[in-house]
């Protein structure tokens, strides 16, 4: 932890302002577009980001996830489609902070302290100075926030970003990457926070990560892009359930030539290298007894199908490179 | 509005910035009056006696001396934004990015005033001891004054010009270096290169010389007309500006 580190319950949670939480806004993106130069960032992306859900906004690097985080906060101008809360754009909300509370870079001057910093954006917001002090106790940095923020460490300067976006006290949360920089014990009290905010309070929380593992234990649900576009947009139990029924089992067998063709004539999908099988579209148990009752000894046998992170990467493989070649595909056509 | 300006005064005052500027300013200024006191009436230095109206209206117009760097406050003020990204909260806590531009201009233009006033009252305090010392302290009359007012209302309109620069070129350094190049190599070559000493007059530096020098050099505007001139330098970058910092992505 950080020299000057939070102080927080035993939940890590520290708990928010006593008012009560904001009214629920709902994000909606729809055929957002951004093209720069020949490259296509963000093409035709539309979803939704629900109150009371923390949601993970995942994609390889330059998938295109940033570009759209600031145009969903009217910091670049799509070339077309529409990103709004409640039906409202950024650039038109009344009060942008009380509505939008947004982590995208950790951006101050280093010579000033964090709660001059905070109290900066205060009077510009026309809120209580008095505001700087609590979202510096509410992140954990009340000791250092009369500190200049240029000798803060980076999980220090994370956390002022996220005292900056909670200004507003807003009901709509937008974190780009947020847990870059933060020590796992960070990362837990973070998890717990956005937790806390999303389902306590009822406020949108939005989090993009370039890895699935990173959020998984956060989120509810998931927007997944790739080269710009959305690949997939689904609850967590969603995405669970596909990494269920797509998986594989490996199999070790001294035997393993006979099982796989036992297997092989009850119709399942078997590859046999070696001792070893990777068995498709039967489940450890269905494998397990088959073995038994034709009296084949195993000595391995498991599940290779749970892992989430392997679906998140097959939805994203090769989405990646699409960036980089769709300027010769584009002028190709 | 007020909230803005007052955001933007906040951040000014909780760097060091503006001190070193101040502190860097006087000095300056102190060091041209003494300069100046000391070659006056000195006949190779070509500086009319001390006592004379004319020297005293040399050293009330000594304070333009630090225009260089107001214009450096000024485009501080604004590329700071884009040197350390707080562009990005600033413009989220203010997504009408014309209004943080104005009040910018707003800010720095009324600090900007506060510190010409104190520039000019160490000119003044710095010319009352070494002139009073050679002999005559220059006199707070209207002639003098209105030379003082006019200076200093010059250096506030370089703070402005400074924002304005700053939000059409962004970058920090490339807005001071090319400040500074042009304040002291291109406008001087304009100004003596015969060819294009008649555009002179139309140029920021040609403005400022006809506010606050009405004498010797080359052919110049009537003095309220060069304050329109210059004023007019500092609206045009400041609307610029305005209009940039409104249609670019703040990536």
């Amino acid at each position: 932890m950080d020299g000057a580190g939070p102080v927080h319950d035993e939940e890590g949670v520290i708990l928010t302002a006593k008012s009560p939480a904001p009214d629920p806004v709902r994000v909606e993106v729809a055929g957002l577009t951004k093209v720069f130069g020949t490259v296509r960032a963000v093409s035709d992306l539309a979803f939704t980001v629900e109150p009371g859900s923390v949601t993970g906004f995942l994609g390889p690097n330059g998938a295109g996830k940033t570009t759209t985080l600031r145009m969903l906060l009217g910091l670049v101008r799509p070339d077309s489609g529409t990103a709004t809360f409640d039906g409202v754009p950024y650039a038109a909300l009344p009060r942008p902070v009380r509505t939008v509370g947004a982590v995208l870079e950790t951006a101050f001057h280093p010579a000033r302290s964090g709660r001059d910093h905070l109290r900066v954006y205060c009077r510009a917001a026309g809120l209580p100075v008095s505001r700087a002090d609590e979202v510096l106790a509410q992140v954990g940095l009340a000791d250092a926030g009369r500190r200049r923020a240029g000798g803060y460490s980076l999980g220090m300067r994370q956390r002022l970003a996220l005292a900056t976006a909670l200004l507003g006290d807003p009901a709509v949360l937008v974190l780009d990457e947020p847990a870059n920089g933060l020590d796992p014990e960070g990362i837990q009290w973070l998890r717990g926070f956005l937790r806390h905010l999303a389902h306590d309070q009822g406020r949108t929380v939005l989090v993009s990560s370039h890895l699935l593992s990173e959020v998984e234990q956060t989120v509810d649900r998931v927007v997944i892009v790739g080269g710009g576009r959305l690949v997939r947009e689904a609850s967590m139990d969603e995405l669970r359930s596909g990494a269920d029924g797509a998986g594989s089992v490996l199999v070790r067998s001294p035997e393993a030539a006979r099982l796989a063709e036992l297997l092989r004539t009850d119709g399942a999908v078997v590859d046999l290298d070696g001792e070893a099988l990777t068995v498709t579209g039967r489940t450890t148990a269905e494998i397990g007894g088959r073995a038994f009752a034709a009296g084949v000894e195993l000595h391995e046998l498991r599940s290779r199908s749970s892992g989430l992170e392997e679906i998140y990467f097959q939805l994203t493989a090769g989405r990646e490179q699409y960036a980089a070649t769709s300027p010769t595909e584009e002028n190709a056509r | 509005m007020t909230a803005l300006v007052r955001a933007e005064w906040t951040k000014l005052f909780t760097t060091r910035v503006w001190l070193g500027l101040l502190v860097g300013a006087c000095v300056m200024v102190i060091g041209f009056a003494v300069l100046l006191t000391a070659f006056a009436g000195n006949p190779e230095a070509d500086i009319p006696a001390v006592g004379t109206p004319l020297y005293e209206e040399l050293a009330m117009a000594n304070v333009v001396n630090v225009n260089v760097l107001f214009l450096i406050l000024g485009i501080i003020g604004m590329t700071q934004e884009y040197r350390h990204r707080t562009a990005t909260p600033t413009f989220l806590t203010t997504p009408h990015r014309g209004r943080v531009v104005i009040a910018k201009l707003v800010a720095y233009a009324l600090a900007a005033t506060l510190f010409a006033l104190v520039v000019a009252a160490v000119n003044v305090a710095t010319l009352a001891v070494h002139a009073g010392a050679r002999g005559a302290a220059p006199e707070l009359d209207a002639d003098n004054l209105g030379t003082l007012g006019s200076s200093a209302l010059a250096l506030v309109i370089y703070a402005v010009i400074g924002v304005g620069l700053g939000a059409l070129l962004r970058n920090q350094v490339g807005a001071i270096v090319g400040g500074l190049v042009y304040l002291f190599v291109v406008e001087p070559l304009i100004r003596q290169i015969p060819a294009t000493s008649g555009a002179y007059k139309w140029m920021p530096g040609g403005g400022l010389e006809a506010l606050t020098a009405t004498f010797q050099g080359p052919d110049l505007l009537e003095p309220w007309q060069g304050g329109v001139l210059l004023l007019g330098y500092g609206l045009v970058a400041a609307l610029l500006g305005t209009f940039l910092a409104v249609r670019r992505d703040v990536a």
